[in-house]
């Protein structure tokens, strides 16, 4: 439900390219909204109203009508109020912080802006913009608060989220005020996984040598759960005895070592190795576990976990580009 | 792309749309007004936009219609009628977003052209609130959601009130400072009403409907000494040519300021003449001087160049009783003596017959006239309607009739017998309001009287109808305004004294305002007629003195209601400080806290917990919960000390 951009929208995409146009380049957080970056101009419906009280002045004075006129300077100084308020709306405002959790390339990334208001003012119906991402949101005096943008990712790597327009048409939608925010954040974007499932290389690494040993029944051994680890570990029982969450640790699990190694996939392009690893990662933390991820000048591991899985995925997004 | 309107978005945007259709209603044709409404009505409830066909036909049919009911001209009232019909047409095809806000651009344009046509209190009450409604809706849209119920929630009402009064200092600065146009840029519209004005034309009989209209025609204020009731004699127009039936202007009289012979000191008095769509000014009988914007004729008469659609302010000064004495040239001699030929034979003979017995002697022949409608005539609104030889049976079969019956027959009578003359229509009298101090004239005052031309007297005023005994007059203005009144003409009085008070105070301070007055604003900083240079930097100065303030205003925004939990807390306080136990200005809630339990051992406990509750709200990251909040209120409200539990 993102409404079209209106005139004034599209005419500040233009009005961007001009090197007088603040920010000029990026900023670092936390961005404050000064009066000097905040720009308004009237919307089609302002336009139209300026024109129809230009009559309304004109006639009033040919006429020398005084409540003609009176009605006209009134209306004329509602209008340029609107326009005060508007800029009002904005100028004030801190954008405090922006963050996203990474997300695979392909899937929306949801940005998340932490925003809060210096002044005393009601600062209802704004609006952000960044390409066909919309949110409103509005903002009482001395809140803080979050709004979420989700905007397309195409590849992986570092992204930088770009120009965010924030705006309102308040109070009377004569006129729109915007500024740019572009703060100087990068944001992850993990490599794309490649679609089709493909067989975990269960094959090599130590892990392998070592399960023909381990084979038999090992004894379990319990240790405290830790977030990430998979549910089916999950010693229901024990826990239930020692009133706190335990977690099986198989012996031959713990030491069937994963080596998702990039110089086994001789094969693969280059950008296809980063996918069936990625893919590969992903697997492995689902089935919980240990793996080793093996980069030229890098390796990961072994490990498991959310913290490991993201120093692989990281270290998948920021290959070098072929 | 276009939004769609929400029904309720819908119904508020109409409405407002015909709040402002409100105050041009009364200033059409009725017919147009009640389809107006009807349409506007049904545009506001019906839930589907009509199809386009019909809605071209109804337009089509609307502007046809409003054309034939003005008789197919194009002007001011014509122009209101129809945005009239168009405001009406246009909520049946508002359904999109930008539908809504061109209504309401276009409705903003009602009040407007009802200030065009009527600048009273009706007018403008209607207009005011039809204005911040149509604020309200666009600020509606403009949050683009469905806000039906909160509409005319008390913070709406403040906002809309606050955003007018803001826009106040503005509004004014460019009302009193944005340099006024001296004379209008195009013409003034023409098909006006004729409200009240006395028309250039005088046929007996004709003024039956002027004289139950009780609309005020000017109001004047005398400099100095007032002259008696009866000896005002307002003076509009001059009318020389009689074709048998009608009294009519004669030649151009010239452009020049007639010389005028009188015995009592000059009268200065200033005139707030409401609009009356002609170009003649009234002034007492006889003026000496051109009032301020107006040209004074040789004949008496004041006129101005364009007719008058606004209310109108001048002062003037006359003489009382004076006549004017420049001599009639042999041209508007001829006019003021002729006299349709065949047409009423008998008054010409009884002028023949006067003649012959009087000889030279004019004044003899006009006294005697007098005295015969002193003896045998009377005074009614009521007269029998004239026939070909009108003065013939007014003045022979039967002798009654009001005042354009008797100035035209005394008129005609006087030009059978050789004396020049003229009928001069007007006012007469007025009413004084006792609050203010100042004279009223209405149009049920219309009057007409002649002029005889007296050689060594000058111009001299005859009114034939003041000759008239009183005991035979019959039936009066006053008797027609009591019979339609439902009260006594006298219950309302000094209410209507009041009414009439307050109406010359706006005619005065707001309606008045022109380019003149505003040229005189500079006076009290030393500049007596500013330039337009000057008034364009007071406006400069004006407006950015406005301007400051609203920033000012705006920029202070309200002050953030205070923490309840602090409120609660001092009344606490107040209340420990009451039973003996000041707080210290250095002290910390905690310690307080535990001094306070030292003092009253039996609340201890909850003397702690609450200083201590409060503590970690006011400095604790985080604070309280707001129920949390909420239940340390109550019981800070609830603690009076040294009643608790032992």
């Amino acid at each position: 439900m993102t409404p079209a951009p209106d005139l004034v929208e599209r005419i500040s995409e233009r009005l961007s390219a001009l090197p007088l146009v603040r920010p000029r380049r990026e900023e670092a957080l936390p961005i404050r909204v000064d009066r000097r970056r905040v720009y308004v101009l009237p919307t089609g419906f302002g336009l139209f109203l300026g024109v129809m009280l230009l009559a309304m002045l004109v006639g009033g004075l040919n006429y020398n009508n005084n409540p003609a006129l009176l009605l006209a300077f009134l209306l004329v100084a509602v209008a340029h109020n609107s326009l005060v308020r508007s800029h009002l709306l904005l100028s004030g405002m801190r954008l405090r912080a922006l963050h996203a959790e990474p997300v695979h390339a392909g899937q929306p990334l949801r940005l998340r802006l932490a925003f809060e208001a210096q002044g005393r003012h009601e600062r209802p119906g704004l609006e952000l913009r960044l390409g066909s991402a919309h949110a409103r949101f509005d903002l009482a005096p001395g809140e803080r608060r979050e709004v979420s943008l989700s905007c397309p990712t195409a590849r992986r790597g570092w992204m930088r989220p770009g120009r965010i327009r924030m705006s309102t048409i308040r109070p009377l939608g004569l006129a729109r005020a915007w500024c740019w925010l572009q703060p100087d954040v990068r944001l992850l974007v993990y490599p794309a996984p490649e679609a089709d499932l493909v067989p975990l290389p269960d094959a090599g690494g130590e892990g392998a040598a070592r399960r023909s040993r381990s084979s038999g029944e090992q004894p379990d051994h319990l240790r405290d759960y830790r977030p990430g680890d998979a549910m089916r570990q999950i010693a229901w029982k024990s826990s239930a005895r020692n009133q706190r969450l335990l977690v099986r640790e198989y012996e031959a699990s713990a030491q069937r070592e994963l080596e998702l190694d990039w110089f086994s996939l001789t094969g693969l392009p280059y950008e296809a190795r980063i996918r069936r690893l990625t893919r590969w990662v992903i697997e492995a933390e689902r089935e919980g576990r240990r793996y080793r991820l093996t980069l030229p000048r890098q390796r990961i591991g072994p490990g498991r976990g959310p913290e490991h899985r993201h120093a692989c995925l990281r270290a998948l997004a920021l290959m070098p580009d072929a | 792309m276009p939004e769609a309107l929400t029904p309720g978005l819908r119904r508020w945007t109409v409405l407002a749309a015909l709040a402002c259709l409100l105050p041009l209603l009364p200033l059409v044709p009725g017919g147009v007004a009640v389809l107006a409404m009807v349409l506007g009505l049904i545009g506001l409830v019906s839930r589907r936009p009509w199809p386009a066909w019909l809605r071209a036909l109804l337009l089509f049919c609307l502007v046809g219609y409003v054309l034939a009911s003005h008789g197919f001209r194009l002007g001011r009232d014509t122009g209101c009628a129809l945005l009239a019909c168009l405001l009406a047409i246009k909520p049946l095809e508002t359904r999109k977003l930008r539908d809504a806000h061109s209504l309401l651009g276009f409705a903003l344009f009602a009040p407007f052209a009802a200030f065009l046509q009527d600048q009273g209190p009706l007018s403008m009450g209607l207009a005011v609130p039809a204005v911040a409604l149509v604020l309200v809706v666009l600020g509606l849209l403009a949050e683009g959601r469905d806000s039906a119920a909160p509409i005319l929630a008390r913070a709406r009402l403040r906002g809309i009130a606050f955003t007018l009064l803001m826009a106040l200092p503005l509004a004014l600065a460019g009302f009193w400072l944005f340099p006024r146009l001296a004379s209008p840029l195009w013409g003034m519209p023409e098909n006006a009403l004729g409200r009240g004005g006395l028309s250039e034309r005088m046929t007996p009989d004709q003024w039956i409907d002027l004289f139950a209209d009780d609309a005020p025609v000017l109001r004047a204020r005398f400099e100095g000494q007032e002259p008696a009731r009866r000896e005002l004699y307002w003076r509009a127009q001059v009318l020389a040519r009689f074709d048998g039936r009608s009294w009519e202007r004669g030649l151009r009289p010239e452009d020049r300021t007639p010389q005028v012979r009188s015995l009592l000191p000059p009268l200065q008095y200033r005139i707030t003449l409401e609009p009356t769509e002609r170009r003649y000014l009234v002034t007492l009988d006889v003026p000496l001087t051109s009032p301020d914007d107006g040209r004074l004729r040789v004949d008496g008469t004041a006129v101005v160049p364009v007719p008058i659609s606004r209310l109108t302010d001048y002062e003037a000064l006359s003489a009382p009783g004076g006549s004017i004495i420049d001599p009639p040239t042999d041209a508007e001699r001829l006019e003021l003596l002729s006299l349709p030929p065949g047409l009423n034979p008998r008054t010409h003979a009884l002028a023949r017959q006067w003649r012959d017995e009087v000889g030279d002697d004019d004044i003899a022949l006009v006294s005697r006239a007098l005295q015969w409608i002193e003896r045998d005539f009377s005074y009614s609104l009521h007269a029998p309607p004239a026939g070909r030889h009108a003065v013939d049976e007014f003045l022979f079969d039967s002798r009654i009739g009001f005042c354009q019956h008797f100035s035209s027959s005394f008129a005609v009578l006087m030009r059978a017998a050789g004396i020049p003359s003229r009928v001069v229509i007007g006012y007469v009298g007025g009413y004084r309001n006792p609050i203010g101090g100042y004279w009223i004239v209405r149009s049920m005052d219309a009057h007409a009287w002649t002029e005889v031309w007296l050689e060594g007297r000058g111009w001299v005023r005859v009114d034939p109808t003041a000759a008239v005994r009183p005991e035979r007059v019959l039936d009066t203005v006053q008797d027609l305004a009591r019979r339609d009144a439902l009260l006594p003409p006298d219950a309302l009085l000094p209410l209507r004294n009041l009414a009439d008070w307050v109406r010359r105070g706006w005619n005065d301070f707001f309606l008045g305002f022109n380019a003149e007055r505003q040229a005189g604003l500079l006076r009290p900083f030393g500049v007596d007629r500013a330039s337009a240079l000057q008034l364009a930097s007071a406006f400069a100065i004006g407006a950015a003195l406005a301007l400051a303030l609203t920033l000012w205003l705006m920029l202070r925004g309200r002050r953030p209601p205070p923490d309840p939990v602090l409120v609660a807390w001092r009344r606490f306080d107040r209340r420990l400080a009451r039973a003996g136990l000041a707080r210290r200005a250095w002290e910390a809630p905690t310690s307080f806290g535990q001094r306070a339990a030292s003092v009253f051992p039996g609340q201890a406990e909850t003397l702690q917990s609450l200083t201590s509750r409060y503590a970690r709200h006011r400095y604790a990251p985080g604070g309280l919960g707001a129920a949390e909040q909420a239940r340390l209120i109550a019981e800070l409200e609830a603690f009076r000390p040294g009643r608790g539990k032992a």
